[in-house]
């Protein structure tokens, strides 16, 4: 083993420390253009939009707008059956403040600034939604003319649903039921380096892009779409990224550049300033997350029945991707046998929401481990006996039903009790992650085990 | 209007008011400060102008007149790295590397007052210089190193050339070496 265990420098370590790593923006054309954004100032509005009096400044050399994309309305997971909903430039209405109307390219970032002060917009503006918790209300303003959630789940249901085992029967046999409601918040992903792309004609017809993106084959795709373009005609320069987290998945800047290049010609690069970064720049999405689990007094969790409001902010991306990985992970590290779970991607008018960090995962394993030490502190047990009771073992199923041949949730609890000094009797700190049996193999906990095959 | 840009007299034809970071990137080529918020708050475009760090995006160029102006570009290179950028380096103090050159900047400044700095003097000289990626743990460890002058005097890039070559390869099934 060379690799693995050894302290290898950063490949591109060198670079970061002299100055001389080439991130997008330090990248120079002749003849480039600077591009900047007219963003919808309201939250939700019927627009009329002319853009005449700026593309007459001198100096302007494209203004672009819907009518200028051949396939404006695309969804970036249309390869997973997610049908599109978002404009890349707002035809009729603007859904979230701070969504792209147009663009334009000019000779110098200011010339540009000042050429969207020109276009002129007619805002009628109409209610907007910001509570997930009154989308379904009848008088809720309507983000979308079908509705306010995602309707396009499997069998085209309008929320992504779990059941497991007989969830009534634990709610009947519990002792007591503990509930909570747990809601984590929006962050930003906030990289020092803002959306940026550059995308530059070449003489052969094809354009040369270069990216932010964390996900270059991904963009590329992205930007083909709405080109309606092959793959063949696209060249993508990226892999160096000032910082992303996940925000920089969604192809935010390289679309438009591309549009405003081969409008005019011109090499274009479009760089978000910080406040178009923390206005509409996407963000991790909120949660509001409710769960009530059936509980014996003498700590085992029977049941869990839980619902999840997903904020998609104003249009679906990766959401219901996130929804789903999301259901997946709704017991935490630890084994629920019967359990019902719905979860909704509503929209609100907000930003779109996307992926950060454990896409789906990260605000719900804060709800999940609260909500074990609730029960604990209801029922009087140790928090980290009742955990380790009910933690994930090989060959215990996930709510999805697949086999864990693997998992980690005992040896992780015994290091932190132990980094932590915390006392556990013998019993528990002997504890492994082996297949289940004796005292801890309950009749309540037989029929979610996957067959001995199946865990290895 | 001339600038001594890492050593160098360099003639400047932007206008007056113009921000300094502009001048450096867009006039003079000089791309290691970087447009992080372009207000004065992330730190990512700081220079040292007459030895004291700058926010160079805040800065009318007109002000630097006659200073000595210095960037990354200016500690050292590749092929001879300055002491505090190898001790980045090592620490793994960059990750994605846009916050890096001011980091290093600040840095710069701070051990060239206080040779032997406390780690509140750290912290205080790098306050307002943000980072995503690090939670500055490692970069405060890689300023401590060099201040302590604990960096490899090899800094030569390791490589895998330098593993034992008694042990033999491993390759992965399908390997195309």
């Amino acid at each position: 083993m060379k690799v693995v265990g050894a302290r290898l420098p950063r490949y591109d370590g060198i670079g970061h420390v002299t100055g001389r790593t080439r991130y997008v923006d330090d990248v120079r054309v002749p003849g480039m253009l600077w591009a900047k954004a007219l963003r919808s100032p309201v939250d939700h509005a019927g627009i009329r939009v002319d853009t005449s009096a700026a593309a007459r400044i001198r100096g302007v050399h494209a203004v672009v707008t819907h009518e200028d994309v051949p396939r404006n309305v695309y969804g970036h997971l249309e390869a997973l059956g997610i049908p599109g909903d978002e404009p890349l430039f707002a035809e009729d209405v603007v859904r979230y403040k701070g969504q792209p109307i147009a663009l334009v390219a000019a000779e110098d970032e200011d010339l540009a600034a000042e050429a969207v002060e020109a276009i002129r917009v007619d805002y009628d503006e109409r209610p907007a939604l910001f509570d997930i918790r009154k989308a379904a209300d009848t008088d809720a303003p309507k983000v979308h003319h079908w509705g306010n959630w995602y309707p396009h789940f499997e069998g085209e249901m309008d929320r992504r649903q779990i059941r497991k085992g007989d969830v009534d029967r634990a709610f009947d046999q519990a002792d007591v039921i503990v509930s909570g409601v747990y809601r984590p918040a929006a962050i930003e992903h906030c990289p020092i380096e803002p959306q940026t792309g550059l995308a530059v004609p070449e003489p052969d017809g094809r354009l040369t892009i270069y990216s932010v993106t964390q996900a270059l084959y991904f963009s590329m795709g992205v930007v083909a779409a709405h080109l309606e373009w092959p793959l063949n005609k696209l060249k993508f320069v990226g892999g160096t990224v000032g910082g992303g987290f996940g925000g920089k998945v969604d192809t935010a800047a390289d679309t438009p550049a591309a549009l405003a290049a081969l409008k005019s010609g011109r090499p274009v690069k479009w760089r978000w300033t910080r406040e178009e970064e923390l206005l509409c720049s996407s963000t991790r999405a909120p949660w509001h997350m409710e769960i009530a689990d059936a509980v014996t007094s003498d700590g085992w969790i029977l049941g869990r029945r839980m619902l999840t409001l997903h904020d998609s902010g104003a249009y679906a991306r990766f959401s219901p991707y996130g929804l789903t990985k999301h259901s997946f992970h709704h017991t935490g590290a630890y084994t629920i046998p019967n359990l019902h779970f719905d979860g909704y991607v509503v929209f609100t008018n907000r930003v779109p929401t996307t992926a950060m960090r454990g896409f789906g995962v990260t605000g719900l394993s804060f709800a999940t481990e609260l909500h074990v030490s609730r029960i604990a502190n209801v029922l009087g047990i140790d928090p980290f006996e009742l955990r380790l009771k009910n933690a994930n073992r090989i060959g215990d199923t996930s709510p999805n039903r697949i086999a864990l041949p693997d998992p980690s949730t005992v040896p992780t609890i015994l290091d932190i009790a132990d980094a932590l000094g915390h006392e556990l009797p013998a019993e528990y700190r002997t504890m492994t992650r082996d297949r289940r049996d004796g005292e801890l193999l309950p009749e309540h906990l037989v029929a979610q085990l996957a067959s001995t095959e199946e865990a290895h | 209007m001339h600038l001594i840009v890492n050593g160098v007299e360099r003639e400047v034809d932007s206008a007056p008011l113009t921000p300094l970071l502009h001048v450096l990137r867009e006039e003079l080529g000089i791309t290691s400060p970087k447009a992080g918020c372009q207000q004065g708050g992330c730190g990512s475009c700081t220079v040292l102008v007459g030895g004291e760090p700058r926010r160079s995006c805040l800065l009318a160029v007109a002000t630097c007149e006659g200073f000595e102006v210095t960037t990354v570009e200016g500690l050292g290179t590749p092929e001879r790295l300055a002491p505090l950028q190898a001790a980045f380096h090592e620490q793994y103090g960059a990750q994605c590397g846009f916050c890096t050159p001011g980091m290093l900047m600040a840095s710069h400044a701070l051990l060239e007052r206080t040779p032997s700095p406390s780690r509140r003097d750290i912290e205080s000289a790098l306050a307002g210089h943000l980072c995503r990626c690090t939670g500055y743990v490692k970069i405060i460890a890689a300023v401590e190193a060099a201040a302590r002058g604990d960096v490899a005097s090899d800094q030569r890039e390791p490589s895998l050339a330098d593993a034992d070559p008694s042990e033999p390869d491993v390759l992965i099934p399908g390997s195309p070496a």
